[in-house]
């Protein structure tokens, strides 16, 4: 059975101090005045949160939430899982609008973040890792990170000029996306360059943006414009350190494989895509995880523009999780918003022509899950 | 030391201890490096909730198996160099381990790190501590599987003759808080005895004008020291010099607390046989310590050494607190080495355990109404005060002021009012320095009666006086 987007729905990514039900109703609003519904059209929902709101608002039971919000009695299910909250809650969505016959499911990602810098915010983040080994043993997210990319940098030579390659790129793209946390601010190769090492060898520009945010997207049963081709949801090990080969991340190259298969595509078809660059050298790792290049040769795309706004392949056109914002949950479907509004031709100034596929990847913890979603334009 | 659980037949490796695999039902080997490299390398500058000190480095460790590991460090290596902990040198080093799930290796990896034999150990006294009942996650009581696991070991190297001592704080049943900690258990599956150290017959020791009354086990047996370590708000900390207090007889207690207990802890300590502390810091405790009102800390070490002072003051600087003045004490009489910098540290480096615990408030009680006023009282009035607020939990009023022990400073008493003095202690030192009480409340009393007292006192604003 067929499942498509109707509509998609997102905050501005940024530092929103709001509560996390008025980010939700924007979101939400905006999803579903972009696809002529109400929300007595809505099914069920699928939502995802880490818990991370600040204490007004911290909350475990967060289905009922959302029922109360919507005033609205239907299947309502949190579904966590870190950075990936985004792509699991749309794949939840998608296999649960396949196996139970309804009509609409509404997906949902809301996290607060950005405005909530606190010792519990971030035990909370760091709770995404393990604990004896990585935890006590000072492996936040940036050094787990900077581990990863340094043996694939010495595997295969790619260098702090590659990460900052992709850097430069995203902050771009994000210059003209007016839900992006750096719309409009400019952000120079010296800059980058010259960033504080926060984790070696990663740089401040290296890592993604924390924002607070909600994105939500309408799966329905009805045909739209955009189908869902493929949708793929693999788990890994926990911890990076446990791989064969650290540089190849098992969960995302799964994901990608099952996305193609059931999209009878191959890599080559797919003409955009927005990546989980919540570190600059994940996103050379994902182009090899995904097919777009082989084991090795993701720096030759950052170098030669191939996945440049005016490349062959444009990869986070928004800003991606470096420059638009990386809010945690909402992460994953603010990717397929991207998508969406670009094959609606509504993407403004960094619009990409003559797309058909594009493909969403979304990484939780350090490359231990992921999903990869696949829309096909069918204007 | 990198450690993975493997299953041969099915070639499976977890790095969490699994007792048989999942697919074949088969029983698990453990894969123990004897050799590590280091792989990569980085430099953290930012700082999280455990790791306030930066920068650190984090190692990637690999092992003649491919294993991996991440290690923190505040040593600078290259990648290819090889890693590999040194042994202690002197007889006061302390060996601190963090936990890799397996607390039976880390015991082992914590004592070869001594210069330590167990072939010196021919009967052992194994001293816990069990001072209230409480369950093991409430950090109370030493944590029964590291006790388990000493046992264990113990056997292993030919030691049968094993003893498990200890008394509870005064006014706690001993066999209660053995049963509650799950302490009782673990003796009980080994079939070794718990002594009550409260009931113990004592030999008498003459020192620095003190007649110390110490339980003759620990003349007759290597005694092995297990405390958990907790903050205090009596002493600062609860480890390795505190937790002996309780081989002596609740007499002596008194004594040690009457005549300043940060002053004879030391030398309490001096008079004792050498002895091995091992450190349990599984589950460490922060806050209102040493009781149930501090709260369990993720610490996950342990700690070991034959010098008291050196672990304690081992275990302060990982919390971040200040060195406790019975521990500068210590130093000074030549107890044991309390400067950080001259303790030799082998296994992990003290600067990567450390991050800041939160401190036991002195004037804190179960009741949040009534604050203490704590001139360093003995065992059994600290614990009779901390149970009589206990039991008015529950019921509102007015703040007051109740003040337990004899070596109060004036800074303690400067601008407090609605005093309750409980105790003949305090009773008598109030009186002479002119202090005025509400209500004095002799130890000896009925618990109903002290009960009412105290509460007649809340619950009335304006009470100057219980007539």
């Amino acid at each position: 059975m067929g499942a498509y987007i109707k509509g998609v729905g997102m905050t501005r990514f940024d530092v929103d101090k709001r509560m996390s039900f008025q980010r939700i109703n924007e979101c939400v609003s905006e999803a579903l005045e972009s696809s002529g519904m109400k929300l007595d059209d809505i099914d069920a929902v699928f939502a995802s949160s880490t818990d991370s709101g600040r204490n007004e608002e911290r909350l475990k039971h967060q289905g009922p939430m959302l029922s109360s919000l919507f005033q609205k009695k239907m299947p309502i299910l949190n579904v966590p899982a870190g950075c990936a909250g985004g792509g699991a809650a749309l794949w939840d969505s998608i296999n649960y609008l396949r196996s139970s016959g309804c009509s609409n499911v509404l997906a949902l990602g809301y996290d607060t973040v950005a405005s909530m810098t606190s010792e519990i915010l971030t035990d909370e983040i760091l709770m995404g890792g393990e604990r004896i080994y990585e935890q006590t043993e000072g492996l936040n997210f940036p050094a787990q990170n900077a581990l990863v990319a340094q043996q694939y940098m010495m595997r295969h030579n790619a260098t702090e000029d590659d990460l900052a390659l992709v850097a430069l790129k995203n902050h771009e793209n994000a210059f003209d996306n007016p839900k992006a946390r750096f719309y409009r601010k400019n952000v120079t190769i010296d800059m980058i360059k010259n960033s504080p090492v926060v984790a070696s060898p990663l740089r401040l520009f290296d890592c993604s943006i924390s924002v607070d945010g909600a994105a939500a997207a309408i799966i329905s049963r009805d045909k739209t414009d955009i189908e869902i081709a493929g949708s793929s949801l693999y788990t890994s090990r926990l911890s990076a350190f446990e791989s064969e080969d650290m540089t190849t991340w098992e969960a995302a190259s799964l994901a990608a494989k099952d996305a193609y298969e059931e999209a009878s595509l191959t890599p080559e078809d797919i003409d955009f895509a927005e990546l989980h660059d919540a570190f600059t050298p994940i996103e050379l790792m994902s182009y090899e995880d995904l097919g777009f290049a082989k084991k090795g040769r993701g720096k030759e795309l950052i170098r030669e523009g191939i996945t440049n706004i005016n490349g062959k392949l444009p990869v986070n056109v928004s800003g991606g999780l470096k420059a638009k914002g990386h809010p945690i949950s909402p992460t994953g479907l603010s990717q397929v918003y991207e998508l969406v509004i670009q094959m609606r031709k509504q993407a403004g100034k960094r619009q990409v022509d003559n797309i058909r596929y594009g493909l969403a990847q979304n990484i939780g913890g350090v490359g231990t899950i992921a999903t990869v979603h696949i829309l096909k334009n069918l204007n | 030391m990198i450690v993975r659980w493997v299953c041969e037949k099915d070639k499976k490796k977890w790095i969490y201890p699994v007792e048989r695999c999942i697919y074949c039902k088969g029983l698990i080997k453990k894969q123990i490096s004897t050799k590590a490299k280091i792989v990569g390398i980085t430099k953290v500058n930012i700082s999280s909730p455990l790791h306030p000190i930066v920068p650190y480095n984090v190692i990637l460790l690999e092992d003649e198996f491919g294993n991996r590991m991440p290690k923190k460090t505040m040593k600078d290596y290259r990648i290819g160099d090889q890693y590999s902990l040194e042994k202690a040198k002197t007889d006061s080093a302390v060996a601190m381990t963090k936990i890799k799930y397996d607390l039976g290796d880390a015991l082992r990896h914590t004592l070869g790190l001594l210069r330590f034999k167990f072939e010196d150990f021919d009967n052992v006294l194994i001293k816990p501590s069990i001072i209230e009942p409480a369950y093991p996650y409430q950090a109370v009581d030493t944590n029964p599987q590291i006790l388990d696991e000493l046992i264990m070991l113990l056997k292993e190297k030919g030691i049968s003759d094993i003893l498990v001592a200890e008394q509870s704080m005064p006014g706690n049943d001993t066999v209660a808080a053995a049963k509650k900690s799950g302490i009782l258990d673990v003796c009980l599956k080994h079939k070794i005895g718990v002594a009550d150290l409260g009931k113990s017959e004592y030999v008498e020791k003459e020192h620095e004008g003190m007649r110390l009354e110490i339980a003759k086990e620990v003349f007759e047996r290597k005694v092995i020291n297990l405390p958990i370590m907790k903050t205090n708000s009596q002493v600062g900390i609860s480890g390795a010099m505190e937790n002996m207090i309780r081989v002596t007889s609740p007499k002596t207690q008194k004594e040690l607390f009457d005549k300043d207990i940060e002053k004879t802890l030391p030398l309490f300590v001096k008079a004792l046989p050498g002895f091995l502390t091992i450190g349990d810091a599984v589950s460490g405790m922060q806050g209102d310590g040493p009781t149930s009102m501090g709260e369990p800390a993720f610490l996950n070490i342990l700690y070991a050494s034959r010098d008291p002072v050196a672990l304690d003051a081992v275990f302060a600087e990982t919390c971040m607190f200040p060195l406790p003045k019975c521990l500068e004490e210590a130093k000074n009489l030549g107890v044991g080495k309390a400067d950080i910098g001259e303790i030799e540290i082998v296994g992990d480096e003290l600067d990567t355990a450390k991050f800041r615990l939160k401190s036991a408030d002195r004037e804190a009680t179960p009741h949040s109404r009534i604050r203490l006023l704590d001139g360093k009282a003995d065992p059994a009035s600290f614990n009779g005060a901390l149970k009589m607020c206990s039991s008015l939990i529950g019921i509102g009023g007015y703040e007051l002021y109740l003040a337990i022990g004899r070596h109060f400073t004036q800074e303690q008493l400067h601008g407090k009012s609605r005093i309750v003095a409980y105790g003949s202690d305090a009773i008598s030192v109030l009186k002479n320095r002119g202090i005025g009480v509400i209500v004095e409340i002799p130890e000896n009393a009925y618990d109903a009666e002290k009960i009412m007292m105290l509460k007649s006192v809340i619950e009335n604003k304006d009470k100057t006086s219980l007539k």
